[in-house]
């Protein structure tokens, strides 16, 4: 299993792991045409502040024990047994908010632009490698 | 199924427990012999006290797909009344409105959702389903079904005197465990099947996990049922590897939290809705769109609510369910998030079990 591991304390807090998400997850996958006034742009990556106001960078750990999955009424949220993601599959989700309820770490939740499903870290599912942790 | 071996005996009901031969008596005659056994029969809907209530034809429970299908098959019904307010019955209510039924709640609480909201939350929702016409009455109970001499449904009588008419009720008032084929066993049964922290019941080789199981309860420290979908999960897992040979403890069993969403709001809640005393301190953050309320003793989240904006709400979860020091001033709160506590383990998953924690 993969992970992207984090080292806190080299964080800038620049956003640009935040902006590789938005982009690839955008229609163009383009950095340069992703439309950031659009309320759905939504990064499923986070730089927040911690205590003292330290930048650190979060996402989704894809979970061995996958809180989010043991929530998941509908079955959308499944560990592949093979690569060892948590894969959400959009179609089937219900937006009951169980896995948002569920994710110790807040790593899941509500799509921006339509409040009716949950979005996740996807591990960039066809790309091989996650695009933020190419910074 | 066939990946796993297993067999499904589809259609059959399991009438008794005999706990002495290790078999279970099928309804056919059949029986189904075990070396260890998971009770996992879940819980079916209460029907409370009141007069008809079992005579009336166009009495439901709302607990499986065949309720489903026989209220949904009441098709030439204009009005319903829904027996409780509470996740069951507000998603009813919200369900038979949108088929164009007039629909009326009643809940003898003040409030709808009274285990998991406090009155401002509640109060959002209400006024929702207001503006949707459905009727919301608080502080009342059903008292009486009115029945024509056919037994079909005509109305409810409230206690307070008011007769509302109506061709369907929907009771949901609440859920017991699905027990009653363990009649004339010596399993140790409390509310539910009693149950220790390996899901072990007071047979060894019978298991039991879900709604139809009694254990102790993280939040409370108390035995209670734990009716919630994410526990019943764990616990199955938990059964199930101990079955298996390999020990393993239930973790994480805090049955206290609840999302939902209704007529595109969102809300989310952990613990006690309300503050019970003045060792409890309130926080209340309010603004047209988003509620969110936190509430906190000796400097551990004991309470939160979030409505509107739910987006990391399983961090304050986590903080109710592990009892970890929230560590941040008031004024902060609102902002919490795992950056707050971060710790990455050496597999690179994180954790809120710090050194400070363990040691403890």
């Amino acid at each position: 299993m993969k992970r992207i591991f984090i080292k806190p304390e080299l964080c800038e807090g620049c956003k640009n792991c935040q902006v590789a998400c938005l982009a690839e997850h955008s229609p163009s996958r383009s950095v340069w045409f992703v439309n950031l006034s659009d309320q759905g742009s939504q990064p499923r990556n986070f730089v927040e502040l911690n205590n003292e106001g330290r930048p650190v960078p979060l996402s989704c750990r894809q979970c061995d024990e996958p809180e989010c999955v043991n929530a998941c009424v509908s079955g959308a949220l499944q560990r592949d047994p093979a690569t060892g993601l948590v894969v959400h599959n959009q179609k089937q989700c219900a937006g009951c908010w169980m896995c948002v309820m569920s994710c110790p770490y807040g790593m899941i939740l509500p799509d921006a632009r339509e409040n009716k499903i949950a979005v996740k870290c996807d591990f960039c599912a066809d790309r091989g490698t996650p695009r933020q942790s190419a910074l | 199924m066939q990946k796993y071996r297993l067999n499904w005996a589809a259609g059959i009901t399991a009438a008794r427990l005999l706990p002495e031969e290790k078999a279970v008596l099928a309804d056919n005659g059949d029986k189904l012999y075990y070396d260890k056994l998971l009770i996992a029969t879940g819980a079916s809907s209460i029907l409370p006290p009141v007069e008809n209530i079992r005579r009336g034809r166009q009495v439901y429970g709302l607990r499986n797909i065949d309720d489903v299908s026989a209220i949904g098959a009441a098709e030439n019904c204009r009005q319903a009344v829904i027996m409780g307010g509470g996740l069951v019955g507000i998603d009813a209510a919200a369900a038979l409105s949108e088929k164009g039924l007039s629909v009326t709640v009643v809940e003898v609480a003040d409030r709808i959702l009274p285990l998991q909201l406090d009155k401002k939350a509640a109060a959002r929702y209400e006024a929702l389903f207001r503006d949707r016409g459905i009727e919301i009455i608080t502080g009342e109970m059903v008292s009486k079904i009115v029945l024509d001499e056919k037994e079909n449904v005509t109305g409810v009588q409230l206690k307070g005197g008011r007769l509302i008419p109506c061709s369907l009720v929907v009771a949901a008032t609440g859920v017991k465990p699905e027990i009653s084929f363990l009649e004339g066993t010596a399993i140790e049964v409390g509310r539910g099947i009693r149950v220790n922290e390996y899901q072990q019941t007071s047979y060894p080789d019978i298991y039991a996990a879900g709604d139809v199981c009694e254990s102790v309860e993280t939040f409370t420290g108390k035995i209670t049922t734990t009716p919630i979908w994410p526990l019943a999960v764990m616990q199955g897992k938990v059964a199930g590897t101990n079955m298996a040979g390999v020990r393993r403890k239930a973790a994480g069993n805090f049955a206290y939290k609840n999302s939902m969403t209704f007529f595109g709001l969102a809300a989310v809640s952990f613990g006690l809705p309300e503050a019970p005393d003045s060792s409890y301190e309130t926080y209340i953050l309010d603004s047209p769109g988003s509620y969110e309320k936190i509430i906190i003793k000796d400097g551990r989240l004991k309470g939160a609510i979030l409505q509107g904006d739910i987006t990391r709400a399983g961090v304050l979860g986590a903080l109710i369910r592990e009892d970890y020091p929230v560590k941040a001033a008031p004024d902060k709160l609102f902002d919490l998030n795992y950056a707050c506590f971060f710790h990455e383990l050496e597999n690179g998953e994180f954790t809120y079990q710090d050194e400070a924690l363990t040691s403890r």
